[in-house]
């Protein structure tokens, strides 16, 4: 469920980078404050594990398919929630840059998805929750699998609401939904089970490393005053980008009401689009369509919004056939050039 | 020189859960030389290394090295004179290249990068992988890990090298090379290692432990040849002293 | 399995390759870094329909790829496994969207324009992304984080973990080895053996990053992590961020290959 740079908006995106980078910032914070930098390797490693436990096929009675760990609620559990965040955004990074999944942009979307809902909202308060009262094995077992269903529930409903704010796909609201929540039921589930076996192992064979995370002494107290405000922050932060959004687009607010109402038809153009065409309309010294005008073709191209594109004339499409044809020859010619020059120059070279 | 002498008087160590690793061991190695610490699995030879290194703390008796007791606060100048190459290479190359690995000690002693530049090609010479440098640790063979390490510990210029079975895991030719590195090098040696025939080369001195205590210390060439004293420790004297198969001569 | 390995084997390829020397590569790591964001800004920041103008932005991997000496095939095969999710979410477009659009002559539904307009960007960030580690590297990247103030703490861990990606993927692979030899005729891990299985891994993961931060502690480590100095970034590096800038900008703003286009036809009639 990794949020793709192709489906994102430069807006959604870097709103989501603001609220991670807050979130990691703060997490660093207070590992710092507890000097515990004995932390440091054991995330580094966990990460690592977490990489290479995706390996490990968990065959599920019965069904014959196989689920995975998933990272976030073991890390928090392991590692306390702050290391436990820090170490998933290490892992997406590494994930976006070698793996291409995800993406530069979504990764902040990403860790958040991933990272926030399972290690600052599932950890503390479901999962520390039952453990309140002491570990014991169905304690584990119930604790695991919610905390794990309604981290990813969390996680699988930003991914749509982040999808449909970037409106890059004409998916609408409830189907979107109807898609994400269901499956990530299903995942959910299987990553509580795995989880709460691995927990339960570690809990009869070294119990004390849950304890260090779970009895709030080294790094796992998460005061829940400190959950609200962060979320309330977070909720600020979205609102002004919204708002601004809103404002540089007026429909665009109330496109994301009636969609969040699963009702009307996608007619959203991007906000910063939007802009940059308003932009272009300024920029463009010419503003008429005939053929041989360039800069009356790029005001067209600018306007080649909702209203305007069903209207577009058949000899501006045949010139944007013939025109990207030509652009995309021209970027391997550009390719094929440099890289006959290079070999000529090693050829003299040796 | 006296101050490069590693002296142990007395030590007791007991882990958290009650285990009794170290029970009361004293010797002085001094400088220069070259010890062979030798015992079965779990005699305590890795807990002994932890205790000199300052990673684990007596829970009676004293480190001391030169005439600087091991406690929290000498921690660094003792670090700075004790370098340890660990028995996992993987465990000791935790960057990415050669270079920042080797740089990584020095780096923390805030030298000046010029400095530090100095010291990670003189080290890397030293052990002769320089050409390695900007490799990436998962590249490197078993015995050019094994270098790598040792020049990360050499790059500190330490006075003494501790190591912990520096040639487990490596082919025949590779140990042969680590060994003659060693040999090399001029400074006070620690060596714990089942490889006992290296230890027979390589060590003037051998200290046998057993169940946390010191069975033996003395000359390596009478210690390792006592057959008795080895089979009571759970050891064997060398394969080369023991009787040959081929030819049935009898060397010891 | 086979598919982790196969990532495994594409992580130390873009490693390699990441230590060639080319122009490319001997540009300062932090230049790479701005160049690539603005980039993946300015792709992903066209709408839904717009096409065209993302056709001009192909010049800027192209010339990476050339400049920079990179093998195009393992690259380009990794590229085509574009994420399912990307495909599913694209593929349902044409199903909501049927507003015709004259192409050429041709009608065609909007939502697969949409569909298209994903797949490209899809191509062109993951592209991205991929050149940047390919001819730039972890440890240089790690350094542009350091320049960019991103706190020790994050830059180090973020290299453990790149650093032991490849020995923990071996001990599980062991691990895995053993099982199915001794479990033959099962396709994962059976639920009797999930927790021990995993959780034996984890305790062994725990005793290996005590034994690293005791080898951290041993020289000198105290919490801080020091990189060495900065490399300078010189004017040739400051010209190329702001070329390309002004290549992404230009691009954004006038859709050249409509220009183009629009040159040639005009010229025809």
């Amino acid at each position: 469920m990794h949020m793709a740079d192709a489906l994102i908006s430069p807006l959604v995106g870097g709103t989501m980078w603001v609220a991670t980078a807050g979130v990691a910032a703060y997490s660093i914070k207070k590992i710092q404050s507890e000097m515990d930098e004995k932390k440091i390797p054991l995330m580094g490693v966990m990460g690592a594990f977490i990489f290479a436990s995706q390996m490990i096929n968990f065959t599920i009675p019965g069904t014959g398919s196989s689920g995975h760990i998933g990272g976030g609620l073991l890390l928090a559990i392991l590692l306390g929630p702050y290391a436990g965040f820090l170490t998933i955004a290490s892992v997406l990074t590494i994930q976006a840059l070698f793996f291409a999944d995800g993406g530069l942009l979504a990764l902040g979307s990403n860790v958040f998805n991933m990272g926030f809902f399972s290690c600052f909202i599932a950890y503390p308060l479901i999962y520390k929750g039952f453990m309140g009262r002491g570990y014991t094995t169905k304690r584990i077992f119930f604790a695991s699998i919610l905390a794990a269903i309604i981290g990813l529930q969390m996680g699988a409903f930003g991914v749509v609401l982040e999808t449909l704010f970037s409106g890059k796909t004409e998916l609408p609201f409830g189907t979107f939904v109807l898609l994400m929540q269901p499956i990530h039921l299903a995942i959910g589930a299987v990553e509580g089970l795995v989880t709460a076996a691995v927990v339960t192992y570690i809990w009869n064979a070294r119990p004390e490393i849950l304890e260090g995370a779970a009895s709030g002494r080294a790094l796992g107290n998460v005061s829940i005053k400190k959950v609200v405000a962060g979320l309330i922050a977070i909720a600020l932060i979205t609102g002004v980008g919204l708002s601004w959004f809103a404002s540089s687009n007026p429909d665009g607010l109330e496109w994301a009401m009636i969609k969040t109402a699963g009702t009307a038809e996608l007619e959203a153009p991007d906000g910063l689009h939007q802009q940059l065409s308003d932009l272009q309309t300024k920029t463009a010294f010419l503003p008429d369509y005939s053929f041989k005008t360039p800069e009356a073709e790029t005001e067209l191209s600018a306007g080649e919004e909702e209203e305007t594109w069903p209207a577009i004339s058949g000899g501006t499409s045949t010139s944007g056939l013939v025109g990207g044809g030509l652009t995309l020859a021209l970027a391997v010619l550009v390719g094929v050039g440099i890289g006959l020059l290079k070999r000529r120059k090693y050829r003299t070279n040796s | 020189m006296s101050h490069h002498k590693l002296e142990v008087k007395d030590l007791h160590y007991s882990y958290p859960d009650g285990h009794k690793a170290v029970k009361g061991m004293s010797f002085c190695i001094h400088h220069g030389e070259s010890v062979g610490i030798i015992g079965a699995n779990g005699a305590g030879k890795s807990t002994l290394l932890m205790l000199l290194m300052g990673v684990l703390f007596p829970s009676q008796g004293e480190v001391c090295v030169g005439d600087v007791h091991v406690t929290k606060k000498t921690l660094p100048m003792i670090r700075q004179s004790l370098g340890m190459v660990f028995q996992d290479p993987d465990d000791q190359l935790f960057m990415n290249t050669v270079y920042d690995d080797v740089a990584f000690g020095p780096r923390n002693y805030k030298l000046d990068e010029k400095e530090v530049e100095k010291r990670v090609l003189n080290a890397l010479e030293l052990v002769g992988i320089l050409h390695l440098k900007d490799r990436a640790p998962f590249k490197l063979s078993g015995g050019e890990k094994r270098a790598a390490a040792i020049a990360s510990v050499l790059s500190m210029q330490p006075d003494i090298l501790i190591m912990d079975e520096p040639t487990a895991a490596l082919d025949p030719k590779s140990r042969r090379k680590v060994m003659e590195l060693l040999t090399s090098f001029k400074h006070t040696k620690v060596i714990t290692s089942h490889d006992l025939d290296m230890i027979f080369e390589m060590c003037d001195r051998t200290i046998v432990i057993k169940n946390g205590e010191i069975a033996a210390d003395g000359v390596t060439s009478e210690i390792l040849v006592n057959a008795e004293l080895m089979d009571a420790c759970g050891l064997e004297i060398p394969l080369a002293l023991q009787n040959c198969p081929v030819c049935g001569i009898t060397k010891v | 399995m086979a598919n982790i390995m196969n990532s495994l084997y594409n992580m130390r390829l873009l490693d390699d390759l990441s230590r060639q020397e080319t122009v490319i590569h001997k540009l300062h790591p932090l230049i790479k870094l701005l160049t690539t964001v603005s980039y993946l800004t300015v792709v992903v920041s066209f709408g839904r329909y717009e096409i065209g103008g993302l056709l001009s932005l192909f010049l800027y991997p192209v010339m990476v790829f050339t400049l920079g000496e990179l093998p195009v095939k393992p690259i380009f095969l990794r590229i085509l496994l574009v994420s399912p999710f990307i495909i599913g979410i694209g593929i349902l477009n044409p199903f909501f969207d049927h507003q015709i659009y004259l192409l050429g002559g041709i009608e065609i539904s909007r939502g697969w324009v949409t569909f298209l307009a994903i797949l490209i960007k899809s191509g062109l960030t993951v592209t991205a992304a991929l050149l940047l580690i390919a001819t730039t590297g972890m440890d240089r990247l790690a350094g542009a984080l350091r320049m960019m103030k991103i706190p020790r703490i994050f830059v180090l861990q973020l290299l453990l973990t790149y650093r032991y990606i490849s020995v923990l993927m071996e001990e599980v692979a062991r691990t895995l080895r053993a099982y199915s030899l001794r479990a033959p005729r099962q396709k994962g891990v059976h639920r009797s053996a999930w927790g021990s299985l995993a959780g034996q891994l984890i305790l062994r993961t725990f005793d290996r990053a005590q034994r690293i931060y005791e080898a951290m502690c041993l020289r000198g480590f105290t919490g801080e992590y020091h990189t060495g100095g900065f490399k300078e970034i010189r004017v040739w590096d400051l010209s190329y961020f702001i070329g390309w800038v002004f290549f992404f900008a230009v691009a954004r703003m006038y859709n050249i290959p409509m220009l183009i286009g629009s040159l040639i036809t005009g010229v025809i009639r």
